[in-house]
């Protein structure tokens, strides 16, 4: 009786011991996934769904108009798209990369070039916030000014330009200077941010590495071209990348200053026309095709910047 | 039963959307009066007030329909409607861009007009209006308004309006004025890359005076590949390169001005432009569009309409009120209340009566045009991809205003472009 008694505690008090952890890992388990639920449900909701459906039409045909109505049809829209005689390609996808790649260019190198300035000076503060201005204003008035400053006629560019005895230049109604006209303003709205990041970046890399290569006689340009700009890859790396996608994307800026995406296409970009196809033309497959065509790109292009950084061995911390 | 259950998944995908229920609108329920929503591109005034008046009398004779309007900018008038629709709360009463109606038709967004309203309007309303509201034989809404085009000219630069395209050209040459610069300070004829409508309406109008057609008959296959829409655009790349025009111009703004000796618009610009020109006003004058012949003229008809939605739940008392303001008097009046209301704006009534009435015994030279280019103004084709087909000839008019295509590919790119939308 006594060994009864004995032994049912050890029983129990090993199952005690081997069940436990397992109960509790389960329990710790559901406790996180209870936690995590109010963001998995948000993404679910505003991320895999919206996802899933976008699918869904790009190999569907839907005017918009009653969810009933969506009509499986293949890849026809992608291949509408991507076929004969479409001008999503060219000049639209065109337009996207480089709207993109000259916003981003023009961009990166004029705040590496006033972050390094804005380093040196006093009110640094000031500076930054000087240049950042353009962020915290509305596109809609950054365009309407800009518009004004390219009119052909009483337009401070063009004042400027016969004020030195040269001819007018009609900016946005060219299709030669419409796209490279807006890609400046892009540029413009954008170096703010950048002039941020890359004066933190500067900021991260150490006095003394700049105090011991004034004594080895390193002279400004060497102590930029071999110590600033290799310690700052990181920082170029992060803007380059968002602002790439960011531009990719972008197209309330054309809005404003061509309306149209014209003149005959000139300043059309792929957003701008996934938006016209959808809720002007009533042809949501095809401007769902588009996007996913657009994903793909930036896809490639962010992966192409990654490998390009690698290579020159930076991560991406 | 594929086509269902993919449609049932995208009933679940845009569950949120959905959620807000699939009524037209808001019901009163028991014994509550009906409620219609009215949705317009009547957003500014003079429209907006205009229409407010009328529904304000018809919701206060009416005891059991009650109205409201809600008014958005013509620039967001599709998309409202697209996304209410797809939402389930689209308005009872929706007044498209005639444009549209070949979308709307394909979509089954509006229930076509009931028999007898049908007949009413085809025996008592012009071609061209009747013509904006019908797809395919079917009508699908009493006319509202309905616009042609002519020449605008301003009086003090260009005395005589011309009457052929060779009079168009010398008088533009004529009253265009440059810097020392060389840049354009009065342009002799305005042509204008503001909006769709602004390219793509004066180009229509042309086309007819030179004989030519946009679509085949039939509306399957485009005719805009023809020798008549190549003189149409030489003539107007011409006027550009003679730097005569710049297609850059807002023209809303500088022909009232005074800095455009000519422009083409549609009439309803007679009924904006007193109050943007004071004074200088006398200076406008309107003449039919000329064609490269003396006696050729052209014209664009558009217009707009009003129907009742599908999803609609009170699609008799919508039809009811509809009948009331587009039929009806008001009490001691010589035209209907819609005629009234856009003739009051500058407007041409879409029912010939209302315009004889509201004009015996005046006389409006500057209307007269408009009115007149009723019955020999080719109609805007309502087709289904109707707006995609615009933007085409749009860009493409563009590309040759501005160099990136000569004349004949343009018109060829247009045509390929355009017919493949209209297979699809």
């Amino acid at each position: 009786m006594a060994t009864l008694t004995t032994r049912a505690p050890d029983r129990a008090s090993r199952r005690t011991t081997v069940g436990t952890p397992a109960r509790r890992g389960r329990r710790q388990t559901v406790t996180a996934y209870l936690f995590l639920a109010p963001t998995l449900l948000f993404f679910a909701v505003f991320l895999v769904l919206p996802l899933l459906f976008a699918l869904l039409l790009a190999v569907s045909k839907w005017s918009g108009f009653s969810l009933g109505q969506i009509t499986p049809i293949g890849f026809g829209n992608f291949a509408s798209i991507l076929g004969r005689g479409s001008t999503f390609l060219t000049p639209i996808l065109t337009n996207t990369l480089l709207f993109a790649f000259g916003s981003v260019v023009i961009a990166l190198l004029a705040s590496l070039v006033l972050a390094n300035c804005i380093n040196r000076l006093r009110f640094q503060g000031f500076w930054r916030t000087l240049y950042f201005l353009p962020i915290v204003t509305t596109v809609v008035a950054v365009g309407n000014i800009w518009k004004v400053l390219y009119e052909p006629t009483g337009g401070l560019v063009n004042g400027l330009l016969n004020a030195i005895g040269l001819p007018s230049v009609s900016f946005l109604t060219n299709p030669n200077t419409a796209l490279p006209s807006i890609v400046v303003v892009q540029a413009w709205t954008a170096v703010g941010s950048a002039i941020l990041i890359l004066t933190a970046g500067l900021k991260a890399i150490p006095e003394s590495y700049y105090e011991a290569a004034e004594l080895d006689g390193a002279g400004a340009w060497t102590m930029f071209w071999t110590m600033t700009l290799p310690m700052l890859r990181p920082t170029l790396l992060f803007v380059s990348i968002t602002q790439f996608i960011t531009a990719l994307q972008s197209f309330a800026l054309i809005i404003v200053m061509t309306g149209d995406g014209g003149p005959a296409d000139a300043t059309n970009v792929a957003g701008f026309e996934m938006y016209q196809q959808a809720f002007k033309y009533g042809d949501w497959g095809t401007a769902s095709a588009m996007a996913f065509v657009l994903f793909l790109v930036i896809l490639v292009i962010t992966l192409a910047q990654l490998w390009f950084f690698r290579r020159k061995g930076e991560e991406t911390s | 039963m594929r086509r269902r259950s993919l449609a049932t998944l995208g009933f679940a995908a845009a569950g949120a959307t959905a959620l807000g229920g699939c009524g037209a609108s808001a019901s009163a329920r028991g014994s509550g009066p009906v409620r219609l929503t009215l949705l317009s591109h009547y957003a500014n005034a003079p429209l907006k007030p205009g229409l407010a008046k009328l529904i304000d009398e018809f919701n206060r004779t009416h005891r059991t329909v009650q109205v409201t309007a809600q008014g958005v900018n013509f620039d967001s008038l599709l998309e409202t409607v697209t996304v209410r629709q797809a939402a389930g709360r689209g308005a009872d009463i929706i007044q498209p861009y005639g444009l549209w109606a070949g979308q709307f038709a394909e979509a089954g967004v509006l229930v076509p007009a009931p028999k007898g309203i049908a007949e009413e309007i085809r025996a008592h309303y012009s071609k061209a209006a009747v013509g904006a509201a019908t797809v395919d034989g079917t009508l699908y809404g009493y006319p509202t308004e309905t616009q042609t085009y002519g020449l605008y000219y301003n009086k003090r630069l260009v005395p005589t309006p011309p009457s052929t395209w060779d009079e168009l050209e010398s008088a533009a040459r004529k009253a265009t004025k440059r810097d020392r610069h060389g840049n354009i300070v009065v342009q002799g004829f305005g042509v204008s890359k503001e909006q769709d409508s602004n390219v793509v309406h004066p180009f229509l109008s042309l086309l007819q005076s030179a004989g030519g057609h946009f679509l085949e008959p039939g509306g399957t296959h485009t005719a805009v590949d023809s020798a008549a829409a190549r003189s149409v655009l030489d003539l107007e790349c011409g006027l550009i390169r003679a730097r005569v025009t710049d297609p850059g111009t807002d023209m809303a703004k500088a022909y009232p001005s005074g800095l455009v000796g000519m422009t083409i618009n549609a009439g309803w610009w007679l009924g904006a432009l007193p109050a943007m020109m004071g004074g200088s006003y006398k200076d406008v004058g309107t003449a039919p569009i000329p064609g490269p012949r003396d006696g050729a003229r052209g014209s664009l008809a558009y217009g707009y309409f009003m129907g009742v939605n599908a999803q609609s739940r009170h699609q008799d008392a919508a039809w009811e009120f509809l009948t009331w303001l587009n039929r009806g008097k008001s009490r001691g009046a010589r035209a209907t209340r819609m005629g009234t209301f856009q003739y009051s704006v500058g407007t041409i009534p879409p029912r010939p009566a209302d315009t004889d009435a509201l004009t015996e015994g005046t006389k409006n030279a500057n209307l007269a045009t408009f009115a007149a280019a009723l019955e020999y103004a080719t109609p805007e084709p309502n087709i289904n991809h109707g707006q995609q087909i615009k933007a085409v000839l749009q860009k493409n008019i563009e590309a040759a205003w501005t160099g990136q295509a000569a004349v004949p590919d343009a018109l060829r790119t247009t045509a390929e472009q355009v017919d493949n939308l209209l297979a699809r």
